[in-house]
């Protein structure tokens, strides 16, 4: 379980950027961390790695403090993948970029093997193994970042606005890999302002503002109250404002499919 | 690095050394820079950090100054074991590792109250180059930027289990090119987007083209400018 106690943090220049957070973040879930700009996500999410420490407070990741760790004693049980792939790539080959975790977390050449070739055959990169990352697309890219991070195998996996340059296709396939990764008992924490489609993922979702948590429920609770998502500066997926429109607020159909058989229904009735 | 980094970057301020005509800030740097080089006992040093010191309380940057005096400080140390060991006394030693801070205090001095813009402008009243007053100025401009990508690049691979603070000297030098790499491919890419998007806004048309802003020298500019003169010419004539 992750768990930040009453966690302040200012930056070095005396900013402040989280303002008493407190979150309890179970195993085996799937959270979505959404806000405007500069509310506050990306520094949250830091303190998990412990990338940043608190400046007051704490945070507790599988019983442990994280002052108490380093960023890479914390990164063995922790993944976390960028929003710019280009600041992560930097090997010869796909196959290098991959490795490179794995060999800075020391682990043994069979293991290494047995890792590298489960996540090159799920993201299907086996072709592109020989090929330096930078020359790959967008989408492929994002790819090599995910599996080089996944490749150690982390129970807690960070994504900062993984759908950011993905094409409808590239955000289905990484739709149903995070599904799958749940199924597998990962911890899932995802920064985004892509709001259809964190409305298709479900996850339980915190809202921040200005370096506090403003509120934390489900994504339906969330993107129904027209309110937080006005204070928040978002607006609710196209698919809750059809149905708010046509003065549904609960049960809202998750896809498109649901929704037009329940219009169906309707106009049959 | 953050912390090294502000000692060099322009904030803006309402003080009264920003409000100086950049060519004349620049003049003031200059004349610090000038007689850090020529003096070279430790009664004119001090006269030099004290006109430092009144600058950077006026300019309100003092913080900010005297992190630029502890990155300096780090290699005037060196500065003074080497002289000290090549034979110098131990007080000339002193005196040219102060020497060199404030040579370094001096520029830095003008770069922390001096945004990219004037800096443009008095590059410009020189005559210089425009491509080249424009590549110096983006330089400068993008120190900020580079750096927020140099630390974003540093979080992405020590997340991926690397740990630059471990190792012999080599080993911690080699595990810099995980952070070197991305970072060069990075501005690379970005400097030739800058490019193309400059062109796309018809830079490179006009030969002469034409400027919303002109420097014009105000009677404060003309009191500071006249003051630090005097006193510069009186340090260089009787000082040393």
């Amino acid at each position: 379980m992750i768990e930040f106690n009453q966690v302040s943090y200012n930056h070095p220049d005396g900013t402040n950027a989280l303002n008493d957070i407190n979150l309890k973040i179970q195993k085996n879930s799937i959270t979505a961390i959404v806000g405007n700009n500069g509310a506050g996500k990306t520094t949250l999410v830091k303190h998990i790695n412990g990338l940043l420490k608190p400046t007051t407070g704490k945070v507790i990741i599988q019983n442990n403090d994280t002052k108490k760790l380093s960023v890479a004693e914390l990164s063995r049980n922790i993944g976390m993948v960028f929003q710019n792939s280009n600041h992560q790539l930097f090997a010869d080959t796909v196959k290098n970029e991959i490795l490179f975790g794995l060999h800075n977390f020391g682990f043994d050449e069979l293991y290494i093997k047995e890792r590298y070739e489960f996540v090159t055959d799920l993201f299907d990169l086996k072709k592109y193994e020989e090929i330096s990352p930078l020359k790959l697309s967008g989408g492929e890219k994002k790819k090599v970042c995910l599996a080089s991070v996944l490749a150690w195998n982390p129970d807690i996996l960070i994504l900062d606005e993984p759908t950011v340059g993905q094409d409808e296709l590239q955000k289905s396939i990484l739709l149903d890999f995070i599904n799958s990764l749940h199924k597998n008992d990962k911890t899932i924490i995802i920064i985004s302002h892509d709001i259809e489609f964190l409305w298709r993922l479900q996850p339980k979702i915190v809202t921040m503002s200005d370096g506090r948590i403003i509120e934390i429920n489900n994504t339906e609770k969330i993107f129904t109250n027209k309110e937080l998502i006005d204070q928040v500066g978002l607006i609710a997926p196209q698919i809750v404002r059809i149905f708010n429109g046509l003065g549904i607020v609960n049960d809202i159909p998750i896809n498109l499919n649901d929704a037009a058989k329940m219009i169906k229904n309707w106009s049959n009735e | 690095m953050y912390f090294i980094a502000n000692g060099f970057i322009y904030r803006k301020s309402n003080s009264i050394i920003h409000k100086l005509d950049p060519r004349v800030k620049l003049l003031i740097s200059i004349q610090l820079f000038t007689l850090a080089l020529l003096v070279s006992d430790l009664y004119n040093l001090a006269i030099i950090f004290g006109a430092i010191s009144i600058f950077s309380v006026l300019g309100k940057i003092t913080k900010r100054l005297l992190r630029t005096m502890i990155f300096a400080t780090g290699f005037s140390v060196l500065i003074l074991i080497i002289n000290y060991f090549a034979g110098y006394s131990l007080l000339y030693s002193i005196q040219i590792a102060l020497r060199f801070i404030a040579i370094v205090c001096s520029t830095s001095l003008f770069f922390l109250v001096t945004s990219p813009d004037e800096l443009e402008y008095v590059l410009r009243w020189f005559k210089l180059p425009r491509d080249l007053v424009f590549a110096f100025v983006t330089s400068v401009r993008f120190v900020p930027v580079i750096l927020m990508d140099t630390l974003q690049i540093i979080d992405a691979q020590k997340s991926r289990g690397l740990e630059l603070e471990k190792g012999n000297p080599i080993i911690r030098i080699k595990k810099f090119v995980p952070i070197l790499v991305p970072l060069i491919i990075n501005e690379v890419i970005r400097s030739g987007e800058l490019a193309e998007a400059m062109e796309s806004r018809g830079y490179g048309i006009s030969k002469k083209p034409t400027s919303l802003y002109s420097l014009q020298l105000i009677n404060r500019d003309i009191i500071v400018i006249l003051s630090t003169s005097i006193s510069f010419i009186m340090i260089i004539s009787f000082g040393y």
